[in-house]
């Protein structure tokens, strides 16, 4: 199977902005894997916004616990 | 019955009532080890002289008539990246190989506290960076169970190490399911509980915002017990809930009437084995024989939930290691230095993104799953225990895919940050265990705990002993 096209500006960009260079083969085929991930949050654009009110996760644990009797 | 064969908190009681002794206890456990650990390789590090002199201290307490706490001359071992000020914590590295920990991690503190006899450290994914129990640098751990076959990630040590009966609980870590994992492979019981429940002071990190710190034990009880010594707000760790811990033992009542079960159809099941799937639906039928009922529904919210988990973790791992990436990138293993190098090429924005949908995303998985169900209900792997050499990307990259699907299952309930726990439910063909997973909502810890419990008072998965 070919590499996808997006592992090498990955590459590059990763050089760019962290001073990390590919360490081996395996990182490279990992690398092409993110295509799936690439592909799942695509699936996802459109389906959540941003809220506009502040909140954390923290709270949002509290705010899911059982309601006590 | 051996006393190695004990449950944790069966062997505390049995020291508390002069049954036998500490010192007992830790001879037993250090002839097993010594039998039976070159085949498995759990152990780092074993402190026995000292493990002989803390049992004795207890032991001499008890003979004096002194109060004794709740795991008094109970052995145990930990993952080895539980810092103990002025020991070395490899954390399964070669690049932390001589790091001595400046610091005791808070629930080493409170397991001293609480009378647990720490006899050393345990093998581990390097850096708690795998699911299957791979390591280069101190040799891969091998399941009791069938020493060809993955222990399961990345509490390796632990999960092999309680399951083969070496001591009686270890401490893993769980940021994408490695206390889970090796639970379900090992066929031992793991608890994750909810995110912040537990300090983390003292503790390797891996990703902030999903690591959490939980027992592998044999037992539901066990880990009911072990939970309500090591949670609750600690000052050092200002990220740790202030939530009132309750005595999670003393709650479990052996009875589901009236659950609700939920089994969330979607994701869970993409691409499971029969036999998983036939042990899942065995399990449940006991639960319902137990009273509880039992609903198939869809959480459409997963695919969202599986994506953002995966780049919160990966974004955060890589950030944590990115120094060491640069300056010693062949210190790694090939498998953990090629995971690390792709979280780099994750944007920035989209970590904000994935961060920001947490709270909204676990508002409507608890809606959906957790609205009219006390609990979720999950196979906690979807497949058969993979062998050592099919899941190893240090031999052929070409095993990445089935290496990532092993923690598939767990990783979603780290990033909605709910208390779930892994028991053993079944064996396969090759009499490999198999794990059922159950989660509640956030500090419903008691609820997964006392299912968990009445599971195992009416099965007997739990009890099985591997023929080493």
């Amino acid at each position: 199977m070919s590499e996808p096209r997006m592992v090498i500006p990955s590459m590059e960009a990763i050089r760019l902005w962290q001073g990390v260079s590919v360490p081996n083969a395996a990182a490279r085929h990992g690398l092409a894997e993110m295509e799936a991930l690439i592909a799942a949050l695509e699936a996802l654009r459109g389906r959540m916004a941003f809220e506009d009110e502040p909140s954390g996760f923290d709270a949002a644990l509290r705010a899911c616990m059982e309601p006590q009797p | 019955m051996s006393l190695t064969n004990l449950s944790m908190t069966e062997a505390a009681d049995a020291v508390a009532r002069g049954e036998t002794t500490s010192a007992a206890l830790v001879e037993a456990c250090l002839a097993r080890i010594a039998q039976h650990d070159g085949q498995v390789n759990s152990v780092i590090r074993l402190d026995a002289e000292s493990a002989r002199e803390q049992a004795h201290g207890l032991d001499r307490a008890r003979a004096s008539g002194a109060a004794l706490p709740p795991l008094a001359g109970v052995p145990m071992m930990h993952k080895d990246m539980y810092y103990r000020q002025g020991r070395v914590s490899t954390c399964g590295s070669h690049i932390r190989r001589n790091f001595v920990a400046p610091r005791t991690a808070t629930v080493l503190q409170r397991l001293d506290a609480a009378g647990a006899v720490d006899m050393g450290t345990l093998n581990m994914a390097e850096f708690a960076q795998n699911p299957t129990g791979h390591n280069r640098h101190f040799g891969h751990c091998h399941n009791p169970f069938g020493l060809d076959y993955c222990t399961g990630g990345s509490s390796s040590g632990s999960g092999a190490g309680v399951a083969a009966r070496f001591f009686f609980a270890a401490l893993g870590s769980d940021t994408g399911g490695s206390i889970r994992l090796p639970a379900s492979l090992c066929g031992v019981t793991g608890l994750k509980a909810t995110q912040t429940r537990v300090p983390r002071t003292g503790v390797m990190p891996l990703s902030f915002s999903a690591d959490n710190v939980g027992p592998l034990t044999r037992t539901a009880r066990d880990a009911a017990r072990f939970l309500t010594i090591t949670a609750g707000r600690c000052p050092d760790d200002p990220t740790s809930a202030p939530e009132p811990v309750q005595d999670y033992e003393a709650a479990l009542t052996g009875s589901l009437a009236g659950t609700r079960i939920a089994v969330v159809e979607d994701w869970f099941f993409d691409g499971i084995d029969a036999e998983v799937a036939a042990a899942f639906e065995t399990a449940m039928d006991a639960l319902r024989a137990l009273g509880a009922t039992v609903t198939r529904i869809a959480v459409p919210e997963m695919a969202a939930v599986g994506a953002y988990t995966a780049v919160v973790s990966r974004a955060e791992g890589a950030a944590i290691h990115a120094n060491w990436m640069r300056e010693y990138p062949a210190d790694y293993a090939v498998h953990l230095s090629a995971r690390l190098y792709g979280g780099y090429s994750l944007p920035a924005t989209l970590y904000i993104e994935a961060l920001s949908r947490r709270g909204p995303l676990l508002r409507a998985f608890c809606e959906r799953a957790l609205g009219q169900y006390d609990l979720v209900a999950t196979p906690t792997l979807r497949t058969i225990v993979p062998n050592l050499a099919e899941t190893d990307i240090d031999a052929d990259p070409e095993n990445w895919a089935r290496f990532m699907a092993v923690s598939a299952n767990t990783r979603p309930f780290n990033y909605l940050g709910l208390p779930t726990i892994s028991i053993p439910c079944g064996a396969d063909h090759r009499g490999l265990p198999i794990g059922l997973q159950l989660a509640a909502r956030p500090f419903a810890e008691g609820r997964v705990l006392n299912a968990a419990d009445a599971y195992q008072r009416a099965t007997e998965w739990h009890q099985r002993v591997p023929s080493l």
